[in-house]
């Protein structure tokens, strides 16, 4: 009986110091000064680890760089497992019988999805395209794929369009198929969720060239590699996105329709699925959007279609060329993305009442049929399937012609401000010289502790171990100098694209005309794949880091405004009325209110900029930038895939760290949609 | 319900088509070739276009006589040198038209796989080599000796090469031993690497535009001399046996590039039963001048591929009747 | 713990037409414990213990704790609590949408527990149906499709279930809104689908889980004449659940008070208010205006002789407010009659005795 008696009295004693040590996010007042002893009890322990490990550390393997000895050479194995690969591709089982049949089945799919969009021809897909995105997503939305349809014929671009459209739709139902059965595991099995999280969360964070080489290991050059590898990219979101859908369903009315006596399946068709409709959307629109930029990108192991064609261009130099192949790819994204999140908005309206009966229901979609068919045949009989050739509009030349006047005029000696050469130069010359040498200089295991501290400050043991295991990885990988490198570089464009976006951020946050302003310039940027970005600014800033970074900044740009303006808007007016009845100044609200409360959404901005900007600085390979992104690069070209390998995985590895060291509590979607 | 089974009857239906196109025996995906190919019954040829100027003028010519004289369709696929190997033996590509030399893919895919045959002299010859623009030269002639470089280092310094010297490389994808050259010979100078040609050929013509030295790794056949004339470093003679040492352990190169005459090769089955196509291609043979003349054309008057072609075509009669099978 | 646990079947005075029936629920023993090993603490020491020192000692909760009960065929049996009270746990426990921890639990004398997965199907599907606090109405069909959805889960063609599912719609007022969706109507008339889609399936009870709490209370009101004219009606059994004292005066034939997951009090509204079993009931109660729940059998004293035949004839069912009224009309006492008997009188004592609060004793003194 004396142990009754005692525990409650114990009870009380234990649980202030209980509930002093877990974080809490409620009170912002006491929870500055519990972090602040909660960080110095974190810094504690980390100097007694330092203070251990650091002489021993040093003792043994004194050098800026990584030590030799730490090192595991992987290019041997990994070179003989590609010989291997190459050797048994037309003989082995596991060829013959399973990767044979997924890559035959793609080609049959593509090639099947082209034949129909190349029947159909010009007239046709255009009628079928815009009919749907009428039927789905409204007028509107029809005008814009009516026009971004004609504009890829006048380019010139009909063909490719359609071999990148036949590509994107074989790529994108099974990404979304993938993707769905993932999320629809991870939805209904929390250990499947609890297993699948981790991953999604890391594949989220990887650029998308770190997908490349392992695909093309296996499937070689050509679509199937190029489709596998935009699956591998598009999938997670799906995955993640129904899964979060499933689980976030109203639990009340998973209780009712358990309690009308649903079987398992009734209840998972009727009810959980209907309820997720507007996450499996979002997901849908998500992994198009993914698979587009992916598309570019596949070109690099033989996707074919536009992205071949931006390649090519990008390869000679030709801005006009590339922008007549990149214009159609932008123009794709846009109409799929309006089309698929306007269909998203409309779910949750009931059908229109009004309206002939005609244009509701399944007459409508018969209508739709017939009028594409109608269309498809006139557009037969008038002429050709592919655009009519005489119907093109040349822009390379006056594109071309601008962008020599720009290079021209900007390019140097522009008053006062310097031209854009002397930006580039400077930029190398004051931010990333000195900040790479200071990356290299630095003791490895002094960028290890960094890494620990940073990521413990900011996280749990858990992150920090993850992240210091990625960046021990590295060194082990023996790539740990042109990680620094691309570190210093991902760092310097991060700096310069949170300080632009922070500004203007808070400006749009508190000029609403700005912000209309801005909504559809940030709109189109979003929707841009990555690869489009280095085209315009080769020509501006040569070769080179400066260039990787200025692309980079201008795509990481757009996700930070956004994130920044809606962190800054959704702050508590309460607490914003009550610092202006106080007498605050304008200034003092944003600073003592304003940006400490959008504080988990300026987290998130910096998360999500080292992210974009890592992507953008790693395809900067193509434009000089070197290091890592020059590396994979360097392995798909020569086909060494050890180099390409080992590069990649310290891409990831890299990734991953930077991910945990800024990881805010919590983590929405890429692109913010 | 009644929807959702005959939606899962769809399915599984659909699954089933899959397979039986696929096959349920063994798919061989060496043997599998791109899906845009031969679409709507045409005849049609896939080429391989790497990335430099030369190739393009190459693979235009062709495509353009294939589809005007021959009546084929042609895909082209911009692979780079080293993959549009395997992308050929695995049919993906019909033929490239111009090879720098890769004798350890030549050894894999044309002496042991059998899956590629050489397709005869494209009729140019290509070589290799370090070049500084003719302004530069003639006012400091010395610099045409590799053993004075490290001299002007300081010269060739960029914001990139750091304290070093600047040696301007191209695109990862091409033949190059400058890394060995730099440290056998012990010059003081930073391989930058632009990336691609394109990027590289912008950097030397704002280089030239400035009238501002730089050392660069370039190649002949190429248009670009027309508009900035260079002159080549020379670099410790080429010798077989150095080739040799170099082909065992690519670290020990310190000697310069060999002049390769430029080869053509072809898929095997292609070069069976590929027709008319496929004799063209083996046929297919012209002259640096040939070549220049085209690239010229598309690289600095901004003509399209198919438009110089078509000029090229227009003038020259004489030489390409006789491709023609 | 001072629980009470009333006799199981205590004299139900208000439902005498169906007694001979069975029970349509018959609860016995049962446990609901949430937490590690939860299936041991049932009959252990351990069940002994009070709330908090359970979850102390063993990190468990126990929702539900011993709780036996019998619902009639056709009465309203209100289960009352605060929130916390282990209430909506057991209502959830009659159809196994929780799964009881231990204990027995017959439908019409079926043992519910030993159900296979089919059974519990039919059972959920044709003989209970529940309406929920939050609605649980399905937000991508509209209101037609919601109040058929049962019917639609055990099959029935669409024709037949929209019929059906008009008729139903009509019932509970309804009418005209049947394309709209759920988010496009109040609160209450999302509730009525609620209710709607129950009474489709025509069960043999409906379950409500605090099905008005979240309405205001106007609304409240007119959803509970909605219920109690929809009981009159049709006589269906209804198990209703409710943290509101009035509202489960106003509706429950009996009401059983629960508190930690126990039993505090079973009884009629009367028996609830009139003899409180412990003071946590008392303090509960003490706010109910006493003459309009209680009767004039409660506060009816033996007649004397001479009142044997005089004065105004009550029935013994009726309030003492009216009786109030009754007696201050005459003047003089009056007298209670059932079916020509007389069985007291009440007099102005008796009557301020009771609003007073002071008959109780007076009750348990006679």
């Amino acid at each position: 009986m004396s142990a009754t008696t005692t525990r409650p009295s114990t009870d009380p004693a234990t649980e202030p110091a209980a509930g002093g040590t877990a974080p809490d996010e409620t009170r912002p007042s006491p929870l500055s000064a519990v972090v602040r002893s909660r960080a110095a009890r974190k810094l504690a322990v980390l100097v007694v680890i330092a203070a251990v490990l650091v002489p021993l550390a040093h003792a043994k393997w004194a050098s800026g760089s990584w030590p030799g000895a730490l090192t595991v050479d992987v290019s041997e194995p990994l070179g003989k497992a590609s010989d291997w690969i190459i050797d048994n591709r037309d003989s082995h089982w596991i060829f013959l019988y399973f990767f044979g049949h997924i890559s035959n089945a793609v080609i049959i799919c593509v090639r099947v999805v082209y034949v129909v969009l190349l029947t159909l021809g010009w007239a046709g897909v255009t009628a079928a395209s815009t009919l749907l995105a009428w039927r789905v997503a409204g007028v509107r939305v029809a005008v814009t794929t009516l026009v971004s349809f004609a504009v890829c014929g006048l380019l010139g671009m009909w063909v490719p369009t359609m071999q990148t459209l036949a590509l994107m739709a074989v790529a994108v139902t099974a990404s979304v198929v993938i993707g769905g059965l993932l999320g629809l595991a991870g939805g209904l099995s929390e250990r499947a969720f609890r297993a699948l999280r981790p991953i999604l969360d890391t594949m989220q964070v990887l650029p998308a060239f770190a997908y490349l080489l392992p695909v093309v290991l296996i499937f070689g050059i050509g679509v199937p590699g190029a489709v596998l590898a935009t699956v591998i990219y598009a999938a997670p979101p799906m995955a993640r996105l129904t899964a979060l859908g499933l689980r976030g369903a109203d639990a009340g009315v998973l209780e009712a329709v358990a309690s009308l006596g649903a079987t398992w399946r009734q209840r998972l068709l009727s009810a959980r699925l209907p309820l997720a409709r507007k996450e499996l959307l979002l997901g849908v629109n998500q992994t198009i959007m993914m698979a587009l930029s992916m598309a570019v990108i596949a070109s690099v192991i033989g996707g074919g279609g536009l992205g071949d064609r931006v390649y090519q261009a990008l390869s000679s130099v030709d801005v006009g060329k590339a922008l007549a192949a990149g214009l159609p790819i932008v123009l794709l994204a846009v109409v799929m993305d309006r089309t698929t999140a306007s269909a998203g908005e409309r779910l949750g309206e009931p059908p229109a009442e009004d309206g002939h009966r005609l244009l509701r229901g399944w007459p409508a979609w018969a209508g739709v049929g017939v009028i594409t068919v109608v269309v498809a045949l006139i557009g037969r009989l008038a002429g050709s399937q592919t655009w009519p050739t005489g119907w093109a509009i040349p822009i390379e030349e006056p594109v071309n012609q601008f962008k020599d006047w720009m290079v021209d005029h900007l390019y140097t000696g522009v008053p006062v401000v310097g031209g854009t050469a002397e930006w580039a130069s400077d930029y190398v010359k004051w931010i990333l010289d000195p900040l790479r040498e200071g990356l290299q200089g630095l003791p490895w295991y002094a960028v290890l502790l960094i890494v620990a501290t940073l990521a413990w400050l900011i996280g749990t043991w858990a992150t920090a171990l993850t992240a210091t295991a990625a960046m021990a990885a590295i060194g082990v990988l023996g790539v740990w100098e042109p990680s620094m490198d691309t570190l210093s570089q991902v760092l310097a464009a991060v700096f310069v694209t949170l300080v632009l976006g922070f500004a203007i951020g808070i400006a749009a946050a508190r000029s609403t005309r700005l912000e209309r302003l801005l909504r559809p310039v940030l709109d189109v940027c979003q929707t841009m794949p990555q690869f489009v970005y280095l085209i315009p600014v080769v020509a501006l800033f040569g070769v080179g880091r400066a260039p990787a970074a200025a692309a980079a900044i201008v795509y990481a740009l757009p996700a930070v405004i956004r994130i920044t303006t809606q962190g800054l808007r959704n702050v508590d007016p309460a607490a914003l009325e009550s610092a202006r009845s106080l007498g605050a100044t304008q200034g003092q609200q944003l600073r003592q209110v304003q940006l400490p409360l959008a504080r988990p959404a300026l987290l998130l901005a910096v998360n999500q900029g080292v992210v974009l900007v890592l992507a953008v600085v790693i395809i900067g390979g193509l434009v000089g930038s070197g290091a890592l992104g020059y590396d994979v690069v360097f392995g798909l070209a020569q086909g060494d895939l050890a180099t390409g390998l080992v590069a990649g995985a310290a891409i990831v590895c890299l990734g991953l760290m930077l991910d945990r060291v800024t990881q805010p509590t919590s983590r929405r979607d890429r692109k913010g949609a | 319900m009644a929807r959702t089974r005959t939606q899962l009857l769809m399915a599984a239906a659909g699954v089933t088509a899959v397979f039986t196109a696929t096959g349920c025996g063994a798919a061989d995906m060496t043997k599998q070739s791109s899906p845009y190919a031969n679409v709507g019954g045409a005849k049609s040829v896939t080429l391989s276009v790497q990335s430099w100027v030369g190739a393009q003028s190459n693979v235009a010519v062709a495509q353009y006589l294939l589809e005007h004289e021959l009546g084929y369709r042609v895909d082209t696929v911009q692979v780079d040198e080293v993959p549009a190997w395997d992308a050929l033996s695995q049919d993906r590509v019909d033929a490239i038209l111009e090879d720098w030399g890769h004798p350890d893919q030549e050894q894999r895919y044309v002496k042991d796989k059998k899956t590629i045959v050489p397709g005869g002299g494209l009729g140019v010859t290509g070589h290799i080599g370090w070049w500084v623009p003719k302004y530069f030269a003639d006012a400091h002639p010395d610099v045409l000796d590799w053993k004075n470089l490290n001299k002007y280092a300081k010269t060739f310094k960029t914001a990139e090469s750091g304290g070093k010297g600047q040696l301007l490389d191209g695109s990862p994808s091409y033949v190059t031993n400058d890394k060995a050259l730099v440290k056998n010979l012990k010059l003081n100078y930073q391989i930058v690497f632009a990336g691609s040609e394109a990027a590289q050929i912008t950097q030397m013509k704002q280089f030239a535009k400035a009238k501002k030295p730089f050392l660069s790794y370039w190649y002949e056949p190429q248009w670009l001399f027309n508009q900035v004339p260079m002159v080549e470093v020379k670099l410790p003679k080429y010798t077989d046996k150095c080739a040799e040492e170099g082909a065992k352990d690519p670290d020990s190169f310190d000697c310069a590039y060999p002049t390769t005459p430029l080869q053509k090769y072809l898929n095997a089955d292609f070069a069976k039963k590929g027709g008319k196509a496929a004799a063209f291609l083996k046929k297919f043979h012209w002259t640096k001048k040939d070549q220049n003349e085209v690239s010229e054309l598309i690289a600095s008057k901004g003509m399209s591929a198919q438009d110089a072609a078509k000029k090229w075509v227009e003038a020259h009669p004489d030489v390409w009747k006789k491709w023609l099978p | 713990m001072a629980t009470t646990v009333v006799p199981e079947t205590p004299d139900t005075p208000r439902i005498p037409e169906s007694g001979e029936r069975a029970p349509v629920f018959s609860v016995r023993d049962l446990w609901k414990v949430f937490g590690p090993k939860a299936d041991r603490i049932p009959g252990s020491a351990e069940a002994e213990l009070s709330a908090g020192e359970l979850r102390a000692r063993t990190g468990c909760t126990a929702a539900v704790r011993e709780v036996s009960f019998d619902v009639q065929p056709g009465e309203v049996f209100v289960v009352m609590g605060l929130s916390g009270s282990g209430k909506s746990t057991l209502v959830r426990c009659l159809t196994r949408l929780i799964e009881p921890t231990s204990g027995t639990l017959k439908i019409d004398g079926e043992d519910v527990l030993a159900m296979d997965k089919a059974r519990l199907r039919d059972l959920r599907r044709h003989r209970a149906a529940m309406v929920f606090q939050h609605f649980g109405l399905l937000p991508h069909r509209s209101v037609l499709d919601n109040v058929a959805y049962g019917l639609e889960i055990q099959g029935v063609g669409k024709a037949e279930r929209r019929a059906k599912a008009a008729e139903v719609v009509e019932k509970v007022g309804l009418t005209g809104l049947e394309r709209r969706r759920p988010g496009q109507l109040s609160g209450g008339q999302q509730q009525r689908v609620g209710l709607a889609r129950a009474l489709a399936v025509d069960p043999e009870v409906l379950l409500f889980d605090e099905p008005f709490s979240a309405l205001d209370p106007l609304i409240r009101r007119d959803m509970q004449e909605e219920v109690i004219r929809l009981h009159h009606e049709e006589g269906r059994t209804m198990v209703f659940i409710t943290h509101d004292l009035s509202e489960a005066l106003r509706l429950g034939d009996r009401i059983m008070l629960m508190r930690d997951g126990g039993i505090v009090q079973l009884g009629t509204p009367e028996e609830i208010v009139g003899s409180p079993a412990d003071d946590y009931v008392r303090d509960f109660v003490r706010d109910v205006p006493r003459e309009q729940v209680l009767t004039v059998r409660r506060a009816m004293r033996p007649a004397t002789s001479d009142e044997q035949d005089g004065g105004p004839a009550l029935a013994p069912g009726t309030t003492v407010a009216d009786a109030i009224e009754a007696v201050a009309r005459t003047g003089g006492p009056a007298r209670v009659v059932d079916g020509g008997r007389c069985l007291g009188v009440v007099d102005h004592a008796c009557l301020l005795s009771v609003v007073a609060g002071l008959d109780g004793k007076e009750v348990a003194a006679a």
